[in-house]
């Protein structure tokens, strides 16, 4: 089970890194957010998830589409808007759902899938199917209204839902200090009454073992549990040095082709940071070097004959 | 029985005929009930009804939700302003579901909001054409006249899979029912309802101006001038062969619309009417004074006697 998961979490980082090598070549048409650094949660939650369960997705959805499909050709094949996509070609990137894979809704409006989930979940509590709904959001996402509304509406209805916030400290091109002041998630759930917990180390096996038992504790309970997830969206890059920024500029990855993000020869550049930012990176502390070259060169073979 | 009761007795009938839905909205259960409308309800077992929260963008979000999940979700809010607040939904989470409405389950999701169309008001409930909302995100939605139309209506729609927002008028809802001239035709599932067939002129009226051309077509009739009067019901000016082929014999039409809006149905209709060879062609719509935004009487009154001059000089 554990070679599995850890399989998974490869196979995330590199499907998503041959995503990156099309992009650059200026071939979609769509835009397309990559999930780089994201890898450890979304292999945690789609490993959490019971048949009837219930995920909903931002538009940084890749790295979730990837572990619940477990193939990349037809993620590929729904960014060129091809008949054999994931979707047909209906959705492209930023709405990409996947309801066979538990994948109900996937939304590009910020903060718009919280009240859907809320929806969702209701209508599993009068099937009284024992359904867990899964919502993601981002730090951004917590700043709307709906957020609030939302947490608001699911404790008042004893919902259960768990509402996973991947704070990685950007909206777009801002940083979160720049644009407010610190929100204390886990001061605002308990003012309502809901269980908030934090994720941050990207060991991918503890973010497991915490998701299934929070999973247990939501459902027995029937109650939002809110988990925030610190997360880095790798891909950042700092420009060449400048009059103006002699060190260069700081420029965060958000959406569009990572330019410093290269297919290597050697499996060890697939890490793209070297410490606990990178779920790779951790992953390569708890197996060892060897382990995840060996487990990488596998992998990158089973995708290339994949796409072929 | 007024507007209001009727609508009552209609949708407690209909609620209990459907199991697995969620009736939701502020005060529905409570208070005084939306003005009645959702008086004494009862639901099934598996059936909710809840007082909400007041939060209309995740009220309508959460509706969408259940039918996105296979259940149906009702949603009764006391304002058509309100639901401004959840446009983003009507709009982008929808555009979602029917575009994989082969995929989704059959669940359902109907608003109900009431347009406060009865004056006084203020500047906060003005907001009395409905078919600008529903034409935003080509949305399926009806207003509700008369008792044949809230027969129809609310039988075939209320729980339809799908969504759609069904309108009520606050100005008819103490008011007696209309149940005086049953529709002698309902066309394209209720979005248009024809209530006379005459060779002299064609009456079209939307939005919630059916009283009026009701009368207009009742005082016409008087002085000896036939009219088909059609009732568009719809808040999508979509499919009008009906009144096309209407007006290509009567050659006269008269559009009458109460909305405050620039760009009424009767000027989205108009443009369809092109190839009429129409000899006369009359709109009667609102002149809003310039107090417009402050309380005021907000009554749509048609002069018929000045319509029979024009219709006959």
């Amino acid at each position: 089970m554990k070679n599995k998961i850890f399989q998974e979490l490869i196979r995330n980082r590199l499907s998503q890194v041959i995503i990156n090598e099309e992009y650059k070549s200026g071939n979609f048409k769509i835009p397309i957010h990559l999930s780089l650094g994201h890898e450890a949660i979304a292999v945690a939650i789609s490993n959490t998830l019971k048949p009837q369960d219930k995920l909903l997705l931002t538009h940084r959805n890749m790295s979730y589409n990837l572990a619940r499909s477990g193939k990349l050709r037809p993620i590929i094949d729904e960014y060129y808007l091809k008949e054999s996509g994931l979707a047909n070609g209906r959705l492209g990137s930023m709405n990409l759902i996947n309801l066979d894979s538990n994948i109900i809704y996937s939304s590009s409006i910020l903060a718009n899938n919280f009240s859907v989930a809320a929806g969702i979940a209701m209508a599993d509590n009068i099937f009284d199917n024992s359904a867990v709904t899964f919502v993601l959001g981002g730090d951004g996402s917590m700043e709307e209204g709906s957020f609030y509304e939302s947490l608001v509406m699911m404790k008042s209805l004893n919902l259960g839902i768990i509402i996973i916030i991947e704070n990685n400290e950007w909206s777009l091109g801002t940083h979160i200090n720049e644009r407010r002041v610190d929100i204390n998630l886990d001061k605002l759930c308990e003012s309502l009454g809901i269980v908030y917990q934090k994720l941050d180390n990207n060991s991918v096996l503890d973010y497991l073992n915490t998701l299934q038992e929070t999973r247990i504790k939501c459902k027995q309970n029937s109650q939002p549990i809110c988990i925030e997830v610190n997360v880095k969206t790798l891909g950042d890059r700092v420009t060449p040095p400048t009059h103006e920024f002699p060190n260069g500029k700081y420029i965060n990855y958000h959406a569009g082709p990572a330019s410093t993000v290269d297919i290597k020869s050697d499996f060890y550049g697939l890490i793209l940071r070297e410490n606990s930012e990178d779920p790779l990176f951790v992953l390569q502390e708890e197996i060892g070097i060897e382990k995840l070259n060996k487990y990488g060169l596998e992998i990158l073979e089973q995708l290339k004959t994949e796409l072929l | 029985m007024n507007y209001v009761e009727y609508l009552n007795n209609l949708i407690r009938s209909e609620v209990l005929r459907n199991d697995n839905s969620v009736l939701f909205g502020q005060n529905i259960n409570a208070g005084s009930y939306l003005s009645g409308l959702t008086k004494n309800i009862k639901v099934n077992l598996h059936s909710r009804i809840i007082n909400s929260t007041n939060a209309e963008y995740s009220l309508t979000g959460f509706g969408f939700g259940l039918m996105m999940n296979g259940a149906s979700g009702v949603f009764l809010l006391k304002q058509l302003d309100f639901l401004l607040l959840g446009i983003d939904h009507i709009v982008n989470t929808y555009n979602i579901i029917r575009n994989l409405n082969d995929k989704y389950p059959k669940g359902s999701f109907t608003i109900i909001p009431t347009i406060v169309d009865s004056g006084f008001d203020g500047p906060q409930s003005s907001f009395n054409n409905f078919n600008d909302l529903c034409s935003i995100a080509r949305v399926k939605g009806f207003t509700i006249s008369n008792k044949s139309e809230a027969d129809y209506l609310i039988t075939n729609h209320l729980f339809e899979p799908g969504f759609r927002i069904i309108a009520l008028s606050q100005r008819l809802g103490k008011q007696e029912i209309i149940d005086e001239n049953p529709p002698i035709n309902i066309f394209c599932n209720g979005e248009i309802f024809q209530y006379s067939n005459g060779e002299d002129v064609t009456i079209v009226s939307s939005n919630f101006s059916y009283p009026q051309a009701n009368k207009l077509s009742n005082f016409l009739k008087k002085n000896k001038i036939k009219a088909s009067h059609f009732n568009i019901s719809s808040g999508l000016i979509e499919n009008l062969s009906i009144i096309i082929n209407n007006a290509s014999l009567t050659k006269k039409i008269i559009l009458v619309d109460d909305s405050k809006c620039i760009q009424t149905s009767a000027e989205q209709v108009l443009p369809l009417l092109a190839n009429c060879n129409l000899e006369k062609t009359l709109i009667l719509k609102r002149n809003l004074n310039e107090n417009w935004l402050s309380p005021v009487s907000d009554i749509f009154e048609i002069d018929e006697e000045n319509v029979l001059y024009n219709l006959t000089n």
